[in-house]
C-alpha cells in the first residue's frame, strides 16, 4: 500500500513539479532502463548515478522505473530472443570475446542473453520514449494540470510526509 | 521631464545539466554500499555459492561458514555439505574444512583461478535431515536435464521379475485398445457389410426378373403351340438367347461373389493371425524372462547394477557439459532470478585464462570412520582446451585405490574412471521378486567406467565372502520362496560382475553372479507349469476380450456369404431350369438338334 501511495505521489509530484517537461521525460527514459533490464547488473549502478547526477526529474526515474518493470517482465521472452541473436552472431563473435577478456567488462553480465537483450531495447526506445514523454507531459500541463492541482486530492497527497522526502530530490 | 530608461532585460536562467549537490548523497550512498559489502561480503558469498553450487550440482549445497579474504586471496569454507542429487536422504560429500588460495586479478574478468584448495575432513555418503535432491524434482538447468537423461538411460535396463515368492505372475492391465483382433474384425464387419451391399446391388442390375418372366410366357405359348408356328419358334429361340445372356452376366457375378467371398475368408484368416499377434503382445506384458542362468542374473542384480554406472555417467555427463571441448562460445543456463535467467554465454579465447580453473585440490578424507585417505585432484576447468591439460585425480590409502581422468583437449573426449574400495560395508538389498535379502557383508567393489565419445565400457565388481541371508518374513508360505531360500542360504559368497559396452545410447548389459546357476536351475524346475499357466490366463484374457467383436463378425460374414451364394445359385438354377425346359420343347417340336 505503501509503495502505492508512494507510486501515486510520485506520478502527481512529477507531473506538477516544477521542472519541465524535459526534464520529467528525460527521468521517464533514464527509469525506463532500470525497469526494461534485470534491475541488479552494474549498468543500473550507472542509470542511478545518472538519475541523482543529471539535472532531471528523479520523480520521473522512479515513475518511469514503475512503470516499466511490468514490461520488462512481460518482454523478457523477446529480450531473450534478442540478446542471443546478438551474442551468437557469427559476425559478432571477435567483439564479444574481446570483451569478455577484458577485465571489468564481465562484470557488467553483457553476456546474459536477457541483460543483454534488454539493454539494447532500453537505449533504443530511449529517444523515442524521450520525445513521447515530453509531448504527454506538456500536453498534461497544458490540459487538466491546473485543475489538477486545485483538486483536493492533490492538497491531500501532497500534503503528506512523503512527498517531502520527494522535495528534496525535485529538479 | 526625461522619458524613463528602458528597462534591461532580465537574464534567461542558465539551464544546469548537473545537479552538483547530489553528488554528496551519492557519495554518502556508494560508502554505505561499500561498508555494507563489508559487512556482508562473507554471507553474500557464502549464498552466491550455495546457489550457484546447488543450480550446478543439481542437489543442496549448503555452508555453515565462509570468509573471505580478498587482500590474501584466501576463501575458507566451514561446514560444507552437499547432498545427494540420488539420494533423498543421503549426502554427497561433507568437509569440514576448505581453504581454497584464490588468484584475485583474474577476478575482475569474473573467472575464478583457484591455484590451490586444501580440504580436510571429506566424508563421503552420509545421512541426512532432509531431502536435499534438487534437480531430480525441478527438472530443470544443465543438471536436471542430465540427470533426466541418465535416468533414462539407467531405465532401459530394468529387467522384469517374476513375482516368484507368491508363486503368480501378474499380468499387467489389457488395454482393449491396444489389441489388434479387435480393429481388424471392425473392418471385416464393414467389408461384409459393404459387400453385401455391392452384391445386392449388382444382382439388382442383372434384371433377370424380365427375363425369366418373359422366358416362362415364352414357354407356355411354345407348349401350345404347333410345329408350323415359325413366329413362336423364333421367339422362343430369342428367349432362349436371353436367357443365355442371363446367365452369363449371373455367372460373371458369380464369379466376382466367390472373389468376394475368398477376399471375406482371407478376412477372416487374418482374424486368427491378429488373434495370435495379440496372444504375443499379452504375452509380452508378463514380461517374463528366461530362466536361463544370465538373464537370472539380469533379473537378480541389475536393478543395483546400474546404479553406479547411472551415477558414473550422470558426473561424466555434467562434467561434459560444464567443460566442452573446443573454443566455441558455449550458453548455459543463467542465473536464477525474478526476471527470466536467460542463457550466459561464455567467450573462451586462446592463451587467456578460463572461466573457473582448480590448479590442484589437496583432500583428506574419510571413508571407514577413522581411516584417513589421501586424494588429489588437478586441472578442473572449465575450458580445458585454454588449460591444455586434462583433469586428473587420484586418491589412496588403505584398500583403496580410485583414479579418474577426464580429457576433454579434443572433439572427442575421453572420461576414465576406475576404483577399487575394499573392506566396505555395502548396504544390504531386497533381491527383486525374491523374498530374500541380501547383506553383502564386508566387500570389495570394483568400477572401471570409460567413456570414449559416445562408446562405453564398463565395469562393475562386487565381491564379498561372508554374505548373510535374510528372509522376507510376509512370504513364510511360499513353495517358492521356501525353494530359492534352502537354495542361497548356504552360500556364504557373493560374486557379482556387471558389464557394459558399446554405444551410450543402447549399449549391452549383462550382469552374472555366482548365485545365477543355482537359482535358475530350481527355477526352471518349479516355475515350468506356472509360466504356462500364465500364458493360459493371458489367452483367456485376451479371447474374452476379443470375441465378443469377433464372434459376430464371423457370423455375418458366413451369412453374407451364404446368402450371396445361394441367391447366384438359386437364380442360376432357375435359367437353367428355364433353359432346359425351352431347349427340350423346341427339341420335340422340331425333332432337330440344336446348335
Amino acid at each position: 500500500m505503501f509503495v502505492l501511495i508512494k507510486l501515486i505521489q510520485s506520478l502527481f509530484g512529477a507531473l506538477h513539479s516544477e521542472g519541465t517537461p524535459g526534464q520529467l521525460a528525460a527521468g521517464i527514459a533514464l527509469g525506463s532502463i532500470l525497469g526494461l533490464t534485470p534491475l541488479v547488473n552494474p549498468h543500473n549502478v550507472v542509470v542511478f548515478a545518472l538519475l541523482v547526477l543529471l539535472n532531471v526529474s528523479f520523480a520521473g526515474g522512479l515513475l518511469g522505473w514503475a512503470l516499466f518493470v511490468p514490461i520488462g517482465f512481460l518482454l523478457d521472452p523477446l529480450f531473450d530472443w534478442i540478446g542471443h541473436g546478438l551474442l551468437l552472431a557469427p559476425s559478432l563473435r571477435g567483439m564479444w570475446t574481446s570483451l569478455y577478456n577484458t577485465p571489468i567488462v564481465p562484470l557488467t553480465n553483457f553476456n546474459n542473453t536477457v541483460v543483454l537483450g534488454s539493454l539494447v531495447f532500453a537505449l533504443l526506445a530511449f529517444v523515442p520514449l524521450f520525445l513521447a514523454a515530453r509531448y504527454g507531459v506538456a500536453r498534461y500541463r497544458a490540459t487538466v494540470g491546473e485543475r489538477v492541482r486545485q483538486s483536493r486530492f492533490y492538497r491531500a497527497l501532497t500534503a503528506s510526509k512523503v512527498y517531502n522526502v520527494y522535495r528534496m530530490f525535485r529538479p | 521631464m526625461s522619458a524613463p530608461a528602458p528597462r534591461s532585460p532580465l537574464p534567461a536562467p542558465r539551464f544546469k545539466i548537473f545537479r552538483w549537490r547530489a553528488i554528496g548523497p551519492l557519495l554518502v550512498l556508494l560508502v554505505i554500499a561499500g561498508v555494507l559489502w563489508w559487512i556482508f561480503a562473507d554471507t553474500i558469498a557464502r549464498r552466491e555459492t550455495q546457489k550457484v553450487g546447488t543450480q550446478m550440482l543439481g542437489a543442496k549445497v549448503e555452508i555453515q561458514d565462509l570468509h573471505l579474504d580478498l587482500k590474501n586471496g584466501d576463501v575458507t569454507i566451514r561446514g560444507l555439505t552437499i547432498a545427494s542429487p540420488h539420494e533423498a536422504f543421503k549426502n554427497l560429500l561433507q568437509a569440514d574444512e576448505i581453504v581454497a588460495d584464490l588468484d584475485v586479478v583474474p577476478l575482475t574478468e569474473k573467472k575464478l583461478i583457484i591455484d590451490r584448495i586444501v580440504a580436510n575432513g571429506l566424508r563421503f555418503g552420509t545421512p541426512r535431515q532432509t531431502d536435499g535432491r534438487v534437480a531430480a524434482k525441478s527438472g530443470q538447468g544443465i543438471a536436471g536435464r542430465v540427470l533426466a537423461e541418465t535416468r533414462e538411460w539407467a531405465n532401459q535396463f530394468q529387467i522384469p521379475v517374476l513375482q516368484l515368492a507368491t508363486g503368480k505372475i501378474s499380468i499387467d492391465s489389457l488395454d482393449p485398445r491396444r489389441l489388434s483382433t479387435i480393429p481388424a474384425a471392425e473392418a471385416l464387419g464393414a467389408r461384409a457389410d459393404s459387400s453385401r451391399r455391392a452384391w445386392q446391388a449388382a444382382f439388382d442390375t442383372l434384371h433377370l426378373g424380365p427375363a425369366l418372366d418373359s422366358a416362362s410366357a415364352t414357354l407356355e405359348r411354345l407348349k401350345r403351340a404347333r410345329a408350323t408356328d415359325l413366329a413362336t419358334l423364333n421367339e422362343a429361340r430369342q428367349a432362349i438367347d436371353r436367357l443365355r445372356r442371363a446367365r452369363d452376366r449371373v455367372t460373371a457375378l458369380e464369379r466376382g461373389v466367390k472373389q468376394g467371398v475368398a477376399g471375406l475368408q482371407a478376412g477372416l484368416a487374418g482374424l486368427d493371425s491378429a488373434r495370435r499377434r495379440d496372444y504375443a503382445f499379452a504375452r509380452s506384458l508378463l514380461k517374463l524372462p528366461s530362466l536361463d542362468a544370465p538373464e537370472i542374473g539380469s533379473a537378480l542384480f541389475a536393478p543395483g547394477a546400474i546404479k553406479p554406472f547411472e551415477r558414473v555417467l550422470y558426473w561424466t555427463q555434467l562434467a561434459r557439459r560444464y567443460m566442452p571441448p573446443g573454443l566455441l562460445p558455449r550458453a548455459t543456463t543463467g542465473p536464477s532470478r525474478a526476471r527470466r535467467a536467460g542463457e550466459d554465454v561464455r567467450f573462451p579465447k586462446e592463451r587467456a585464462l578460463p572461466r573457473f580453473l582448480l590448479r590442484s585440490a589437496e583432500l583428506s578424507f574419510f571413508l571407514k570412520d577413522t581411516q584417513r585417505y589421501a586424494g588429489r585432484l588437478t586441472g578442473l576447468a572449465s575450458d580445458p582446451a585454454l588449460y591444455g591439460r586434462p583433469m586428473l585425480a587420484h586418491a589412496t590409502g588403505p584398500q583403496l585405490t580410485a583414479g579418474a581422468m577426464l580429457n576433454h583437449l579434443r572433439g572427442v573426449p575421453v572420461d576414465t574412471a576406475g576404483a577399487t574400495v575394499g573392506g566396505i560395508r555395502l548396504p544390504a538389498f531386497q533381491l527383486p521378486g525374491l523374498p530374500l535379502r541380501l547383506d553383502p557383508g564386508a566387500a570389495t567393489a570394483q568400477l572401471g567406467f570409460n567413456l570414449d565419445g559416445d562408446t562405453i565400457h564398463a565395469r562393475f565388481v562386487v565381491r564379498s565372502s561372508n554374505v548373510s541371508w535374510a528372509r522376507d518374513s510376509g512370504f513364510a508360505n511360499s513353495t517358492i520362496g521356501d525353494l530359492i531360500w534352502r537354495t542361497v542360504s548356504g552360500i556364504s559368497n557373493l560374486d557379482v560382475e556387471a558389464r557394459l559396452s558399446g554405444e551410450l545410447h543402447h549399449p549391452q548389459f549383462a550382469v552374472r553372479s555366482n548365485l545365477d546357476q543355482a537359482i535358475a536351475s530350481r527355477l526352471r524346475a518349479v516355475l515350468g507349469e506356472e509360466l504356462a499357466a500364465a500364458e493360459r490366463q493371458v489367452r483367456e484374457r485376451v479371447d474374452a476380450l476379443v470375441n465378443d467383436k469377433v464372434g459376430p463378425v464371423r457370423a455375418r460374414v458366413n451369412e453374407v456369404q451364404t446368402q450371396a451364394q445361394a441367391q447366384v445359385a438359386q437364380q442360376r438354377a432357375r435359367l437353367d431350369e428355364l433353359q432346359k425346359a425351352l431347349e427340350q420343347r423346341l427339341r420335340d417340336m422340331t425333332r432337330l438338334r440344336l446348335p
